[in-house]
């Protein structure tokens, strides 16, 4: 996973790291982009931002890794945003703070009508999916998957708190077990009960019933961003929060 | 405006519940404070404070003028507090919001009101010339009880400080470089310490040293400011809640084994920063020249 590959903005991927394939086409993640005018000989893909070049040889594809920037919606993404105030069809929601508020729909949720659409207040949060974002237009999110119209587990968030950690922490825990590195939510989910909604934004939600578990989890959630805990550390220090609970 | 943006209800009510069961989202004890570092730069008068993700850095600085003509036999003796978008995007260069209003205010009844620093030992010629030290202070993170942080910063700044000597005969004011003559200490009288409290539930949870959340959602602040002998500089309480005049007596004795550790790290830290200067043991050997009683700067020394 980790990667050794500086990128500044203006350099260009060597040739050595992009990943091989023979069938497939490269994808590209965040912070970086393809110049399609260039001249074929040339390496085409110029990263946009400074940070560590990562790749996936699996799913072919490429992209590069800002620990400490401020995130970028892009769409897909799922996030916990928190509503700042609602004019007669959108809510006015906030991804991250000091930036344009983004838009979500009063009629972005799951089977949700004029009539049976959920009312939420400034200061409620939602944990939803980046629906629109691009350059000069205004980010929209939205409580429902485009496919099924279902929820997917998006919606209004009640009770809990949310947590702040990095976006990229963020990311690697929404890899999945194992994939990212970390393992401190499947090592308590066997130990504690709770609830947990990963927004790319850098912002976890937790919610256990007990003020106690919740508060272990978001701290551990949070020291593990910050002290970069190799899996065995995560793993004692798991065990010494739920003994602790 | 840009202002810093309100917690989410989630958060708000989730704090205060956790609070009601005395749990802080960070794990600490209610009146435990977060790791406390304390480091002085390479110049004399910076001192750099930081109170978990909280930082600010204090800065001294030392010029001659003219007196007030109201007082024509006390120095010149100002803070300045700047609280730039580098600590928070909330703050604006070149507004006052309150945050920044009250942290001055508390900062100026805490040290110099209560005389920490004695400005008589700043006049040159009565009347004529003076020194006006400037502290300024930079806030460079912000998460959090600004006031301690700023108080210990600029308390440990003002100990840290060593200004120009000078000499005077008659009117004749000669004023050495640090390289002639080697600077001397500020006459500070006490160390002054803030301590300050965040109440909840109508002041039955009082919460020491808050992070930036807990101070969103708290209902107000007593912020104590006091000496290790106990003296009291200041008391003063933000918000509307009342408070039980009980609770703040509470307060002074909690903030007073607060001072005390305070004290006690301003005095370890200089004493290892005056070691790290003092190589190979020339310091003593300056000093020695130069030494004289405090308090007697109006007299020349060789006069």
């Amino acid at each position: 996973m980790a990667s050794s590959t500086i990128l500044l903005p203006g350099e260009t991927v060597p040739h050595s790291q992009l990943p091989e394939s023979k069938k497939g086409t490269l994808t590209l993640g965040p912070n970086l982009r393809h110049l399609p005018q260039a001249p074929p000989a040339s390496i085409s893909i110029l990263p946009t931002s400074s940070g560590l070049l990562q790749s996936d040889a699996k799913k072919i594809a490429l992209w590069l890794d800002t620990p400490h920037a401020r995130y970028a919606p892009s769409v897909g993404d799922l996030v916990v945003a928190q509503v700042h105030h609602s004019s007669t069809e959108t809510y006015h929601v906030m991804l991250t703070p000091q930036t344009p508020y983004a838009l979500l729909g009063q009629l972005a949720f799951e089977g949700a009508n004029k009539k049976t659409r959920p009312k939420l207040e400034a200061g409620d949060s939602v944990y939803a999916r980046v629906k629109a974002a691009g350059r000069g237009e205004d980010v929209e999110i939205e409580c429902v998957s485009p496919n099924s119209g279902k929820a997917d587990g998006m919606g209004p968030l009640k009770g809990g708190t949310v947590f702040n950690v990095s976006p990229a922490f963020a990311r690697r825990l929404m890899m999945g077990p194992g994939k990212g590195g970390f393992v401190v939510l499947e090592e308590l989910g066997e130990k504690l009960k709770f609830e947990v909604a990963v927004g790319r934004n850098g912002r976890v939600w937790v919610e256990s019933g007990s003020v106690r578990a919740t508060v272990a989890v978001g701290r551990l959630l949070v020291g593990c961003d910050e002290g970069g805990w190799g899996v065995e550390e995560q793993r004692r220090e798991v065990r010494r929060a739920v003994r602790e609970v | 405006m840009p202002s810093e943006p309100a917690p989410s209800t989630n958060e708000s009510t989730f704090l205060l519940s956790a609070l009601r069961e005395n749990i802080r989202l960070d794990g600490r004890a209610l009146d435990a404070y977060r790791p406390i570092s304390l480091t002085f730069g390479s110049e004399y008068g910076t001192a750099d404070v930081r109170l978990g993700k909280t930082r600010v850095l204090a800065k001294i600085a030392c010029e001659v003028t003219t007196p007030y003509p109201d007082r024509k036999f006390d120095g010149i003796f100002t803070i300045n507090t700047e609280l730039s978008p580098l600590g928070s995007p909330a703050f604006e260069v070149g507004r006052q919001d309150t945050t920044e209003l009250l942290l001055s205010r508390v900062l100026e009844k805490t040290i110099r009101r209560s005389g920490a620093l004695d400005t008589e030992s700043l006049c040159i010629v009565a009347g004529q010339k003076c020194f006006h030290l400037k502290a300024t202070l930079h806030v460079l993170d912000h998460d959090g009880n600004l006031v301690d942080a700023s108080c210990l910063a600029l308390v440990a700044a003002l100990l840290h400080f060593r200004r120009q000597d000078i000499e005077v005969k008659g009117e004749d004011v000669t004023i050495f470089d640090v390289r002639e003559r080697e600077p001397i200490r500020l006459t500070i009288q006490h160390r002054p310490f803030c301590v300050s409290f965040s109440y909840y539930h109508n002041g039955e949870v009082m919460v020491q040293d808050a992070t930036l959340l807990e101070e969103q959602c708290r209902q107000g602040e007593v912020v104590v400011s006091m000496n290790r002998f106990g003296e009291v500089a200041q008391i003063a309480k933000y918000g509307g809640a009342p408070v039980d005049g009980l609770s703040v007596l509470s307060c002074t004795t909690a903030a007073l084994e607060r001072v005390k550790g305070f004290d006690r790290m301003v005095t370890e830290a200089l004493k290892a920063d005056e070691a790290r200067r003092d190589e190979g043991g020339l310091m003593a050997e300056l000093s020695a020249e130069n030494e004289r009683p405090t308090g007697s700067m109006l007299v020349g020394s060789e006069n």
